[in-house]
């Protein structure tokens, strides 16, 4: 697996710096390593508990990347042990080159932050928060900041204690995008938050996509890796089993065509990588796995009324992994 | 567990019986979560209940020794600063009221203020009230389940001091009045901290109005106990009601009836605030809103300033008025003719003259020690609740290293122990210069400054518990600091080897002004400090954070 890395990475960093306008940034960015996260058999164990278990993540810099996983799978412990709070039982992890553990402050100057609990201090106010946040990191774009409080309809006058959790996770959302940092590690950033700052949130995250900024986006909402997310790595119990594009994941699963018949639906032979299932008297569905060929060569001579033909959803393919190996 | 108990669910019938059933899980949840410390309390008061008697008879075993003793003592007021007022200590039992009812008494106060604080506002902070008011409880449940589980952590201090009498020779009659007029004053202290509970929004303004009434009510016990014609002071401090109760002295039980009035008072006032207010707000309303004020933002230093201001205003403010007190009481200190054999229990007990106003001051000086090491527990648990909460977690994902924030936590918590120290050898000096005593004032400093090597030391052990096992380091940087303080006043009564005496730091502090400096045993402890404070360091790097 990591020898197959470094190439894709290199040519998509070739298409970004043709595009590349301010020479500046230009010149900071590709002094930065192409990686922008990347672990080696990353693994911790709490105890008995196996957390995370021989983790090989390579996120290249500029990449919106999906982190998948029900509850307890080990997100949180993987992003903790990216920010260097908790120290690796095996393995090792490194943001933009910096070791995650030996060296955090150099690893956390790009790297900005949402934690999934919003924990912050309930004696100041937004704004207050968002000063501190920014001095102790040693800037931010304030003018962008600005731009922010008015897209997610913050009151930078409450204090802490008076928000509820969204507007509190507002807070975080805010700092961290307004730091410009080239890493946007979030933990499930948008529990909590209304459907329009859904779309506030996911606009954000296009801008940073435009800025080539890296997103590390840690979530199970399924919808919205879908239309964020470049790349999609799905974890179960500390191991990573699947990733891919999306495109990458919809190959492997299975593909639904549903045919409606003018009359009774055929008999149909059995069809390797085909899943029949009768839906109606005149209707059929169809699993496909791999090459639809046979079944096309199959239904040429029936009399068909409608056929349609869609690729799995993100949710489908999350649930027949987590299905699926449940079993063996 | 029984069968009845799993009928219930379907049974919505016994309304009655099915809101005192949820009482008593209530109740139940709130006494296992205050376990520990309540059992930290009770194994502290067992011990003390016990060595007092246990140390007099083995100090004085004679009838004409403890004559002596009480001529000399009981007319030195630099005692009856925290032992309170001795009515009578010819006998085994006097004495010991007069020792336990002056120092677990302000044990008692601290308990009764911390155990209803957590179960009234700590449980609202944390949500838990809501979520339980959510089902089937009542208002009147929810209060009355906190209070039971109150009741049974002062009937635990109660029983704990009773069995350490009783283990120390005293009749039990009277060795369960002196516990009831100790444990008293927990119970008034308790309902000082529920109404706190419903006036502040949060847990920690609670706790320092509830500290405030402490440091109050003990202040006004000491001026009563210590200074002419104002006895009748005690009258109006909970403190001094215990004191008047006199256990061993000629009993008066009536007395008791204040501080259960007053406790019914208050508790039936909060009661009244708790049915009517609404869930996770407090009276003393917070503003939601304010305009941003950002200066003491720019620095993990500068925002620890910010955020501890008012707990080292409030400390500085509490230590400075004790000190202004004690020097101005110290004026009054004669010298009594003392035996031989009493001069030797003196020595032994403070390891000075404690009968003139300089050597008063000094043994003043130990109780700064004292405070200054509580205070720098105080702070290191502020850290460390800044871990709990996950806060920290949000800090170090910026750019910003384990060690400069610890560091700066660390310098904060170094320079105030300074300050306040100074402040406090300041203000004896002003008292006692106001008195007319002779003492300079850099001897005073000098005297304050002879506290820093003891507190530092402190605040490097709790360091480094809190670097090394997080998850109880509240607990052990306090009891370390209260074991040695109180190993200090008991072990040499009980007559503990010379090694084992010396194990407290504080025996090792130059009782200044009437001794010189010990400059070996301050570069000592400071460099078991700095060992201490390195390896904490090194430990706090390596570890995982944690979340409460």
């Amino acid at each position: 697996m990591a020898p197959g890395g470094p190439a894709p990475i290199l040519a998509v960093m070739a298409v970004h710096e043709v595009i590349e306008t301010d020479a500046a940034v230009g010149a900071r960015r590709s002094q930065r390593p192409r990686a922008a996260i990347s672990t080696r058999g990353l693994s911790k164990r709490y105890g008995r508990t196996i957390a995370v278990d021989g983790l090989d993540l390579n996120v290249s810099a500029g990449e919106v990347y999906g982190y998948l996983g029900p509850n307890g799978a080990g997100k949180t412990t993987t992003i903790r042990l990216l920010l260097g709070l908790h120290r690796p039982t095996a393995g090792t992890a490194a943001v933009f080159g910096s070791d995650c553990w030996r060296e955090p402050a150099a690893a956390h100057r790009d790297v900005a932050y949402v934690a999934g609990e919003p924990s912050l201090w309930p004696a100041l106010t937004g704004a207050e928060t968002l000063e501190l946040l920014a001095r102790v990191r040693g800037g931010t774009d304030a003018a962008y900041r600005n731009i922010l409080v008015e897209r997610f309809r913050l009151d930078p006058d409450k204090k802490i204690r008076a928000l509820s959790k969204g507007n509190r996770q507002k807070v975080q959302l805010i700092a961290a995008l307004a730091s410009r940092a080239p890493l946007l590690i979030l933990d499930e950033p948008t529990a909590g938050l209304d459907p329009l700052m859904e779309i506030a949130f996911r606009d954000s995250i296009q801008e940073a996509r435009e800025r080539e900024q890296t997103v590390f986006l840690s979530s199970h909402i399924l919808s919205e890796v879908e239309a964020l997310c470049d790349r999609v790595g799905i974890l179960r119990e500390g191991r990573l089993i699947d990733e891919g594009t999306l495109a990458e994941l919809r190959h492997l699963a299975a593909h639904t065509v549903e045919v409606t018949f003018t009359g009774p639906a055929p008999e149909m032979p059995a069809m390797h990588g085909v899943k029949t299932e009768r839906t109606g008297p005149n209707a059929l569905r169809f699993e496909v796995t791999g090459e639809i060929a046979d079944l096309i060569a199959e239904l040429g001579g029936q009399p068909i009324e409608s056929l349609t033909s869609r690729e799995p959803s993100l949710e489908e393919i999350f649930l027949h992994h987590y299905d699926s190996s449940a079993s063996p | 567990m029984t069968a009845a108990g799993h009928a219930e669910p379907t049974g919505g019938g016994a309304a009655g019986g099915g809101d005192l059933a949820v009482v008593r899980v209530l109740a139940a949840r709130a006494t296992r979560d205050a376990r520990t410390r309540t059992l930290s309390f009770a194994a502290l008061f067992a011990l003390y209940a016990y060595v007092q008697p246990a140390g007099f008879r083995h100090a004085y075993p004679t009838l004409a020794d403890r004559v002596s003793f009480a001529h000399s003592f009981a007319g030195n007021d630099a005692l009856r600063l925290f032992y309170g007022y001795p009515y009578e200590v010819t006998s085994i039992a006097g004495y010991t009221a007069w020792r336990v009812g002056g120092t677990l008494a302000i044990a008692a106060a601290a308990f009764g203020v911390l155990a209803a604080v957590r179960a009234f506002r700590g449980e609202e902070e944390s949500g838990r009230t809501e979520l339980v008011l959510a089902g089937r409880a009542t208002r009147g449940g929810v209060f009355a389940s906190a209070l039971l589980a109150l009741a049974s952590s002062v009937v635990a201090l109660w029983a704990a001091q009773l069995a350490g009498f009783a283990a120390g020779g005293l009749p039990l009659a009277g060795s369960a009045y002196l516990a009831l007029s100790v444990a008293s004053v927990a119970v008034v202290y308790a309902a000082v901290g529920t109404l706190a509970s419903q006036l502040a929004p949060t847990r920690r303004l609670a706790l320092e109005l509830g500290s405030g009434a402490v440091a109050l009510g003990l202040l006004l016990r000491v001026i009563a106990d210590t200074a002419s014609g104002a006895g009748w002071l005690r009258w109006v401090t909970p403190l001094g009601w215990a004191e008047q109760a006199r256990p061993f002295t000629g009993a008066r039980p009536a007395v008791l009836l204040v501080p259960a009035m007053t406790a019914a008072a208050l508790f039936g006032a909060a009661f009244v605030l708790a049915a009517r207010r609404d869930i996770g707000t407090g009276l003393l309303a917070e503003r939601e809103s304010s305009p941003p004020r950002l200066r003491m933002l720019g620095s993990p230093f500068m925002y620890a300033l910010r955020s501890q201001k008012s707990s080292l205003v409030a400390w500085a403010g509490s230590i400075g008025a004790f000190a202004l007190v004690f020097g101005t009481v110290s004026a009054s200190i004669g010298s009594a003719a003392l035996s031989g054999g009493v001069r030797r229990e003196l020595a032994k007990l403070s390891s000075a003259s404690i009968t003139t106003p300089t050597g008063y001051l000094a043994f003043v000086f130990l109780f700064f020690a004292l405070a200054l090491g509580l205070f720098a527990c105080a702070q290191v648990n502020a850290a460390r609740h800044e871990e709990g909460e996950q806060r920290l977690e949000t800090l170090l994902a910026l750019p910003l290293t384990r060690l400069r924030w610890l560091g700066s936590r660390v310098l904060l918590t170094v320079l105030a122990i300074a300050a306040i120290a100074l402040l406090a050898g300041l203000l004896a000096w002003a008292g006692a210069a106001a008195e007319g005593v002779s003492v300079s004032l850099p001897t005073m400093l000098g005297a304050a400054a002879n506290c820093l090597p003891t507190a530092l030391l402190f605040l490097a052990l709790a360091l480094l518990a809190y670097a090394l096992v997080p998850r109880v380091s509240v607990g052990v940087g306090y009891g370390i600091v209260a074991v040695a303080f109180l190993w200090q006043l008991v072990g040499s009564l009980v007559g503990a080897p010379r090694w084992l005496l010396d194990a407290t730091p504080f025996a090792h502090m130059a009782l200044i002004p009437v001794q010189s400096f010990r400059a070996g045993a301050a570069v000592a402890m400071l460099a078991i400090a700095l060992g201490a404070a390195a390896a904490a360091a090194l430990a706090f790097r390596r570890r995982d954070l944690i979340g409460d």
